[in-house]
């Protein structure tokens, strides 16, 4: 469907007009339903104080019930001054009864309609429609079809607004009523626009999000958006992260590829990997995987002028900073020259949406080509919703290989010796390109650590299993057929991923290294 | 003068300032300060205030003609209404009544000075207390 650039109005709600492809068409009337708690009326609010303050357009807000005073304080806590927009003549906030409103909009000489002529408004939101069902001269419910029915009286209202060019917002309460969803059907039928806003529970907490049904003249984009109230700032909307990338141009296919960084491992992989490509690296709790990632990351930036993102739900970016110096990978330096970022957020109250826009505006800012998500446990664990989880890693591997970056996830495999499987929860591994395994294998007495490559879309890897080890700058490959700790190298058993590592015979060497 | 009848002394001296002489007037002049800019009709204020339409209407008359409100014209028996106060010496004495008749002990003060001295002004007045 075209999309009327010319005439949208946008409602400079942050995440909203993205939403709805740039805002909604101006002679639309758009209808916000909802439960009590939902933010009705404060995206109405907000609505009316961005297109005066962001626009220029005047606006008039109409409520029946909320004390305007109120309305003025709370708007307050978000630091708009709507006492100083009336003062300035920019904004009227009219309290009325319904049976007004209704007698206004039948009535030629509205007054409310002359105020909204002589301050030059723009915009208008009547917060709870609903209640002009109530407006029947005898004060009983008005029949929902007919003449001098709630719906008519609708179409009078919205009549009346558009005679005088207002983009009206209407808000209108989602009851349980049956007669508040058969009033509540009527508005939305009448509507060009129909935003629905929830409010729900997720695990004992919050959860609001927001939903275009319809509107009219426009595409937008579809499904649940979450919505955030936030203090001294307003609404904020983010897209679900499965929706498709809007995006100008599709990516190209980057044959280019750039070493890691970590010479043996760009030797087992073939020789780095591509552009764009994505890696998981799995291993149990130990097995190195963090080492490895910022490894990868302070590689990245010293070889190959790749600015990093560390992406964390477990570590703080201090402890993360503190075990890394510990390994001999300084990050300091590199965060303080603006090349490597760490983004860490607590996975208790995760808003999947709202990180993910986070993670991609920070690489958009800061142009990173190289991410590591250290790990991908914790958001299983904390998203608790396999669907939900596996639009989130395809989200950021599409947005990842748009950009063509390398992105590393770090999976924690439960298993502590061998593994029957890459991922035994939440598994993602048909979307990567490329698999490490990290591996824990016992050998006599000693525990030793093993790398190996298992998969690497098209490349011609390696499948030797390596012994490596971490000391000073990270993780190193052991020789295949030497071994400085004077032990025998894992190429002289067989069964090395398997629980039960086994001596060849003979003379201890594998048959094509004897 | 005993020291509690200066919150008395204090309350009548702003409420002369202003012009009032009612607690109906009082009251009204507290709704519009409230709801800024209202559209409606004086029968169905003096319903949400719990008044009489005529002890209403006075009141309009009464705080328009001291300036402290403005009037719309009617549209079909409803008008704009608009708190106005002045940015002289009545100001202070708004917001100092306002703090005052906060606590219900304040309201109770002003509700005293304000009470009905004549028949007329008891029977217009009756409706609104029960606000008390």
């Amino acid at each position: 469907m075209a999309n009327p650039k010319n005439g949208l109005v946008r409602t400079g709600i942050v995440g909203l007009d993205a939403v709805l492809m740039g805002g909604i068409p101006r002679t639309n009337v758009i209808l916000v339903q909802g439960t009590a708690g939902s933010g009705k009326t404060l995206l109405g609010m907000e609505f009316i104080y961005r297109g005066i303050t962001q626009f220029d357009e005047p606006g008039i807000i109409v409520v029946f019930e909320t004390n305007p005073d109120k309305l003025i304080r709370d708007a307050a806590a978000f630091g708009w001054n709507l006492k100083e927009l009336q003062e300035q003549k920019k904004l009227q906030i009219v309290f009325t009864s319904p049976e007004v409103l209704d007698q206004e909009m039948r009535s030629p000489d509205s007054l409310l309609l002359e105020t909204a002529l002589e301050m030059g408004a723009k915009r208008i939101f009547i917060d709870g429609i609903g209640l002009l069902r109530h407006a029947s001269a005898n004060g009983g419910l008005m029949p929902l079809l007919g003449s001098g029915s709630y719906r008519e009286l609708l179409q009078q209202v919205i009549e009346g607004l558009n005679r005088e060019n207002l983009t009206a917002m209407l808000s209108h309460e989602t009851g349980i009523i049956p007669e508040s969803q058969l009033s509540l059907e009527a508005a939305g039928f009448l509507a060009d626009t129909v935003i629905q806003m929830n409010r729900t529970m997720r695990n004992r907490r919050c959860y609001r999000s927001v939903e275009i049904i319809k509107s009219r003249g426009q595409d937008y984009v579809g499904g649940q958006h979450t919505l955030q109230i936030n203090d001294g700032k307003g609404l904020q909307l983010f897209r679900r992260v499965q929706s498709p990338l809007i995006q100008e141009s599709q990516p190209s296919s980057k044959a280019k590829r750039s070493m890691i960084g970590v010479g043996a491992l760009d030797a087992l992989m073939g020789g780095g990997i591509f552009d764009g490509s994505t890696t998981m690296v799995v291993g149990i709790s130990g097995a190195g995987k963090t080492v490895l990632g910022t490894q990868l990351l302070r590689e990245g930036v010293l070889k190959q002028k790749s600015r990093g993102l560390l992406i964390s739900l477990d570590e703080h970016p201090a402890q993360i900073i503190r075990n890394a110096e510990t390994v001999g990978i300084p990050l300091q330096p590199l965060i303080d020259s603006g090349d490597l970022h760490i983004l860490f957020e607590s996975p208790q109250e995760l808003d999947i949406d709202a990180h993910y826009s986070r993670i991609c505006e920070t690489i958009e800012k800061n142009n990173i080509q190289r991410m590591v998500i250290d790990g991908m446990t914790s958001y299983s664990t904390a998203l608790e919703d396999q669907g939900i989880y596996r639009d989130f890693v395809h989200a950021l591997v599409s947005f990842s290989k748009y950009r063509l970056m390398s992105t590393f996830f770090n999976y924690e495999n439960p298993e502590f010796l061998g593994i029957t499987s890459y991922m035994p929860n939440f598994p993602v591994s048909s979307i990567v390109d490329n698999i490490i395994l990290l591996s824990l294998i016992e050998i006599n007495s000693s525990l030793r650590r093993c790398l190996t490559v298992v998969k690497s879309r098209g490349c011609k890897h390696e499948f030797d299993s390596r012994e490596f080890l971490i000391g000073q700058g990270g993780i190193t490959l052991l020789p295949i057929d030497e071994d400085p700790a004077k032990k025998l190298p894992l190429a002289r058993y067989s069964s090395i991923l398997s629980r039960a590592p086994t001596r060849f015979p003979f003379d201890g060497l594998a048959p094509d290294l004897k | 003068m005993a020291s509690d009848e200066a919150p008395a002394i204090q309350a009548r001296g702003d409420l002369e300032m202003l012009g009032i002489s009612l607690l109906c007037e009082w009251d009204v002049l507290v709704f519009l300060h409230r709801h800024g800019v209202i559209l409606n009709s004086e029968g169905q204020i003096a319903r949400l205030l719990g008044y009489g339409k005529s002890a209403v209407a006075s009141a309009l008359d009464k705080l328009e003609s001291s300036g402290l409100a403005q009037r719309s014209r009617s549209s079909r028996g409803i008008r704009l209404f608009r708190f106005a106060l002045p940015a002289d010496s009545r100001s202070g004495s708004f917001f100092d009544l306002m703090n005052l008749t906060e606590q219900r002990s304040g309201r109770l003060l002003v509700a005293n000075i304000l009470r009905p001295r004549t028949r007329r002004e008891l029977a217009e007045q009756r409706d609104g207390l029960h606000l008390l």
